[in-house]
């Protein structure tokens, strides 16, 4: 009989992933002003862990937290925090487009507020 | 000593201000070597502003040529899933193949501003203004935002800023001439700015305009593009070609044959869910503000990277 495949963890399947909870790490990130070049960075050294053993992506990621992004602790808190929320192989995807959305939000985020000074009463109407 | 500048290369420092035409003859006086003046001329010519152009020279300026070559040129390390339209773009725009090998600039946007020209319309507004707001106009031009939108084609159609009037008289009536440009893109050239380092372009759309995309046209590419991790930027409005915010569609979520869309709103920093079919309804979005009641635009992605 063939093994049940690991279902992802609450954290991985909550609806608000990436919602609610993107959007409140955003906040954090902005209130400790972690530039969005930092979070780039973060995508692009991430790139190439989906389909790694969780133990390695975990230990990827604390790495990048201790080593490049030692400068910058809310986003290294970040990673830490997700590194120890990993319990299988489904998961590591699921982080990945995670924090690859959480970059995107960030930058569209920044865009979208620039942008509202073209609109009628700065946005506001 | 004077370098010399392709005619390409001319062609849009021609464009700049007086200022940064002088910054870039400094770096290229400043430039390590024959590579990369003749890098930074071609990124020049690409179109880049003044700041990402003075942004790209800091970066490389401590290269050596074969460090640059590398950094600059996809030919070798290119993976078969970039389009061919980044390779051939890559070739020609040295900065845009220097990030897409992973390469950062970090432009100073404020010198963008200060560089840049005051964009000078190329179309004659389509209302006439009166004497007095057109002076308003000519004293607002050196306070007026402009960062990378002098570069766009249809810089003429963009907003006055209002907020710069202080105690001055307020803005002409939307029956009588609007400062937002109902055909002109909004947000196209700063999304374009925003997401350069994640490699994705935008392209944008009126929504139920008479010969635009319609709405359910919308919300299906849409669909496509948050289910592979891309929010998709919005404008809402009280009726077709009134875009009076911005929103994001961060996410969809499919229930059987319903679907739902959560909806962000960086100004109010409301997170909704609606359901599509009030979407479709053009009736009312679940915001504390009833007025905007339907899409009135939309922005979608166009080209991703490997990582999307």
């Amino acid at each position: 009989m063939a093994t049940a495949r690991a279902q992802p963890s609450p954290p991985f399947v909550s609806r608000e992933l990436n919602g609610e909870v993107l959007l409140e790490e955003l906040a954090d990130l902005r209130n400790a002003q972690v530039q969005q070049r930092h979070l780039n960075d973060c995508v692009l050294n991430l790139r190439g862990l989906e389909g790694v053993r969780v133990s390695e992506a975990a230990a990827r990621l604390k790495q990048l937290a201790s080593n490049r992004f030692a400068g910058q602790p809310a986003l290294a808190s970040l990673l830490v925090r997700w590194a120890a929320k990993l319990k299988s192989e489904v998961e590591v995807p699921l982080l990945l487009g995670h924090l690859e959305r959480l970059a995107l939000t960030s930058a569209l985020v920044t865009a979208l507020r620039r942008g509202a000074e073209r609109l009628p009463r700065g946005g506001r109407a | 000593m004077k370098h010399p500048v392709s005619e390409e290369a001319q062609e849009q420092l021609d464009r700049w201000s007086g200022k940064a035409q002088k910054l870039f003859t400094e770096l290229l006086e400043d430039a390590g070597s024959d590579l990369q003046r003749e890098l930074l001329q071609r990124a020049v010519a690409a179109a880049h502003t003044p700041g990402e152009v003075h942004a790209f020279a800091d970066e490389i300026r401590g290269l050596s040529d074969l460090e640059l070559y590398e950094a600059c040129t996809l030919e070798d390390a290119a993976p078969e899933d970039y389009t061919v339209a980044q390779l051939l773009r890559a070739e020609a725009d040295p900065l845009f193949a220097f990030e897409l090998k992973g390469g950062t600039i970090d432009p100073n946007e404020d010198e963008t501003r200060e560089l840049a020209p005051p964009p000078e319309p190329k179309v004659k507004p389509s209302f006439e203004l009166s004497a007095a707001q057109d002076a308003l106009a000519r004293g607002l031009s050196g306070k007026k935002k402009v960062g990378f939108e002098a570069e766009s084609a249809d810089a003429s159609a963009k907003a006055m800023d209002w907020g710069a009037l202080g105690s001055a008289p307020p803005p002409p009536s939307q029956s009588h001439a609007s400062p937002t440009p109902t055909s002109g893109k909004l947000l196209e050239d700063l999304l374009a700015e925003a997401t350069r380092g994640l490699s994705v372009a935008w392209r944008e759309h009126d929504v139920d305009a008479p010969g635009a995309m319609s709405l359910s046209d919308a919300l299906a590419s849409a669909a496509g593009a948050v289910t592979r991790g891309i929010p998709v930027p919005c404008a809402i409005g009280p009726a077709t070609g009134q875009h009076r915010r911005f929103i994001l569609m961060m996410q969809a979520s499919a229930s059987g044959k319903t679907r739902a869309w959560q909806l962000y709103d960086p100004l109010s920093q409301e997170l909704v869910w609606a359901n599509e079919g009030d979407l479709l309804a053009r009736a009312e979005l679940p915001f504390a503000n009833k007025v905007n009641r339907r899409l009135t635009r939309i922005v979608l992605p166009q080209s991703l990277k490997a990582a999307f």
